[in-house]
């Protein structure tokens, strides 16, 4: 009981032996799997981490994306909008312009038919005047009465074109 | 029988009992004495061998059986127990003090199975406390430097210096001296119970001085241990 021999060394080697034996077949096997097992739990974890940044980002892209087509096509109803106001100003223009010359076309037809007409008024006027003066020199025979009576007509038939014209 | 006649023989007995068989000698540098206690040490080492071979087969990393669950979490546990001691950084020196506590868990409970545990023979108790003791001191010496674990004898002053240099002793001494003590305490006062009322009664003192000390005293031991060493590799 009391005594210290060389069993004393026996038992030092005997734990050292039991030491490593244990390290060996009990202590390693499992740390290494628990360590396995908590680098692929961190893996797992920093890979979901990844694939939600990868989306993110997709999704940050689709919505830049989204926007730009919302501006894009509010660029081609801008654009349209401006080219219907274009043509339709040019219509408007055209129509107008149509109007105008028509019109214009009309004053010329009615000056000149109205030229026509005065022209076959003065015609008939100049032969009634004949015929009247011829009806006067006829009865009264000739003389400053019917010399007079000639100017009075012309003065009171008669327009300032005609004289101008004569 | 007269009274005399039997405290004689229980003494008898008694001392049978705690005294250290040779089992056999090695036959070289003029006779080795093998005592009992490195027989049975022999017995546990192959038996927490087998056993560790035995379960430590097929581990998975995923989707582990409950045997492999069992053990990790004990290993586990004993991992946090002692890197709480003595530190995270200091880790290396875990498996052997998990060897050493499961080593004198066995060797307490061994008394169970029929055996005389070693750890009644100062010569086990002995290696335990010198092992702890270089350990101790190694770990100072490779944390801090050899300088270092020369000067801090003398601090904070250097009058505490002699007791300082005297703890190196002191510490492992009483690691020996109180594992050896209680497990010789603990078999003795169970014989003595059992001389005087064999019956019933010693069954909840067995389970006080057989299993619950023993488990106490390994506990101590390792615990106090890694504590000395977290106190020299401050």
């Amino acid at each position: 009981m009391l005594r210290i021999d060389f069993n004393l060394v026996l038992t030092m080697i005997n734990l050292v032996i039991l030491f490593l034996i244990l390290r060996k077949f009990l202590f390693r096997p499992i740390m290494n799997i628990m360590e396995k097992r908590e680098a692929m739990i961190s893996d797992g974890l920093k890979n979901a981490e990844d694939s939600q940044n990868q989306a993110l980002e997709l999704k940050s892209q689709y919505e830049e994306k989204l926007k730009g087509a919302g501006e894009e096509s509010s660029q081609m109803i801008e654009r349209a909008r401006q080219e219907a106001k274009a043509e339709y100003d040019r219509i408007l223009q055209d129509a107008g312009a149509e109007a105008d010359r028509l019109m214009k076309s009309a004053r010329e037809t009615v000056d000149i038919e109205r030229e026509q007409a005065l022209r076959d008024m003065k015609s008939q006027v100049a032969s009634l005047a004949m015929e009247a003066a011829r009806k006067v020199l006829m009865d009264e025979g000739p003389g400053a009465g019917g010399r007079t009576a000639y100017d009075q007509f012309l003065k009171e038939a008669g327009d300032p074109h005609d004289r101008t014209e004569e | 029988m007269k009274e005399g006649d039997s405290t004689e023989e229980l003494t008898n007995e008694l001392l049978e009992q705690l005294t250290c068989q040779t089992v056999f000698e090695i036959p070289i540098f003029g006779g080795i004495a093998v005592d009992e206690a490195v027989v049975v040490t022999w017995i546990i080492m192959a038996v927490l061998t087998v056993l560790s071979i035995v379960f430590v087969r097929n581990l998975k990393v995923e989707n582990p059986g409950k045997v492999q669950l069992a053990l990790e979490s004990v290993i586990t546990w004993g991992s946090d127990f002692f890197e709480g001691i003595i530190g995270k950084s200091n880790r290396r020196y875990v498996p052997w003090l998990m060897t050493v506590a499961l080593y004198l868990a066995v060797a307490n409970l061994i008394g169970l199975a029929g055996f005389k545990p070693p750890t009644k023979d100062l010569n086990v108790t002995a290696a335990l406390a010198i092992m702890s003791m270089i350990l101790i001191e190694y770990s100072g010496i490779h944390k801090n430097g050899l300088k270092h674990w020369c000067v801090h004898f003398a601090k904070p002053v250097p009058v505490v210096a002699p007791i300082m240099l005297m703890e190196i002793v002191i510490r492992p001494l009483s690691l020996c001296m109180r594992l050896f003590g209680n497990m010789l305490g603990g078999f003795v006062v169970m014989e003595l119970v059992k001389a005087v009322v064999p019956f019933l009664v010693p069954i909840p003192l067995s389970f006080y001085f057989d299993i619950f000390d023993g488990l106490l005293q390994a506990y101590v031991f390792v615990f106090l241990t890694a504590l000395f060493m977290n106190e020299e590799m401050e």
